[in-house]
């Protein structure tokens, strides 16, 4: 990141190399159309080079700041393109089909990695499907609360509680990864 | 609101989930906390690298990295 933030092209061929298969998959998750990710990557990685310097250590690994970055670029970019409500079609068909996204692209070929994604998935799929399901929508679709709560038909204060246990199991189970993350 | 408190509704406010009623009991609490409260909200955000990091890799095209470097190279970082 010093690199980018000293204008060394290099420098962020080698982050785009290392980092653009995770960041083009979370932008997948939000938006679901491969052509659209490929351009909201490029503009996000163009953002990377452009505010590397705003990134500051002190705040954060480079990897959370990009992430940061990049979600919410892709929630703007699905509102944007008012791309919303085809994307929500698809995503309650894929919901009425894998009621549990996470634990359901929890493949043979995946336990066998003894990677970190591997391990927070382990974590992540320790949650009952209910607080699973609400942290997907939060922060993968971007709603709020009160949209998580019309969607699954669930009380607001049924939806908080979900959300507050679930991110809370996560994070204290994120704790042991810690040096991994 | 307590610290306990606060700390559920850090992980809510990192990834955008607190609604705007919420908000300003939280910047309040956020005030209260102070250097305490940033340092916790800092490590909240551990939880977006996980959620990004649980997702399986997705390939990208060639040619969105050729149209990045040479954009770069067309125009010097600011």
């Amino acid at each position: 990141m010093k690199g980018i933030q000293a204008g060394d092209a290099d420098a962020l061929s080698q982050l785009y190399d290392r980092y653009n298969g995770i960041l083009k998959a979370l932008i997948l998750r939000v938006i679901h159309n491969e052509a659209e990710a490929d351009d909201l990557l490029q503009e996000i990685f163009m953002e990377i080079w452009n505010q590397a310097k705003n990134f500051s250590e002190q705040k954060g690994k480079p990897l959370g700041w990009m992430v940061t970055l990049a979600r919410r670029r892709a929630i703007d970019g699905l509102r944007k393109k008012q791309a919303y409500a085809r994307a929500e079609e698809r995503l309650q068909n894929e919901t009425e089909q894998q009621p549990d996204a996470w634990v359901h692209n929890a493949t043979e070929e995946e336990i066998v990695l003894g990677d970190t994604r591997v391990l927070i998935r382990k974590v992540i799929s320790s949650l009952p499907p209910a607080q699973q399901q609400a942290i997907e929508l939060a922060f993968f679709r971007g709603m709020s609360q009160r949209e998580i709560a019309a969607k699954t038909n669930t009380p607001l204060g049924t939806v908080k509680t979900r959300l507050e246990l679930g991110l809370k199991k996560i994070y204290d189970g994120l704790k042991d990864l810690k040096d991994e993350l | 609101m307590n610290f306990e408190q606060f700390q559920n509704q850090s992980r809510l406010y990192v990834i955008g989930a607190l609604e705007p009623e919420e908000l300003d009991e939280f910047e309040k609490a956020r005030e209260k906390f102070g250097k305490q409260a940033e340092d916790f909200i800092s490590k909240c955000y551990a939880l977006h690298e996980a959620f990004a990091l649980s997702l399986r890799p997705a390939k990208s095209s060639d040619a969105i990295k050729d149209r990045l470097m040479a954009m770069v190279k067309a125009k010097k970082q600011p």
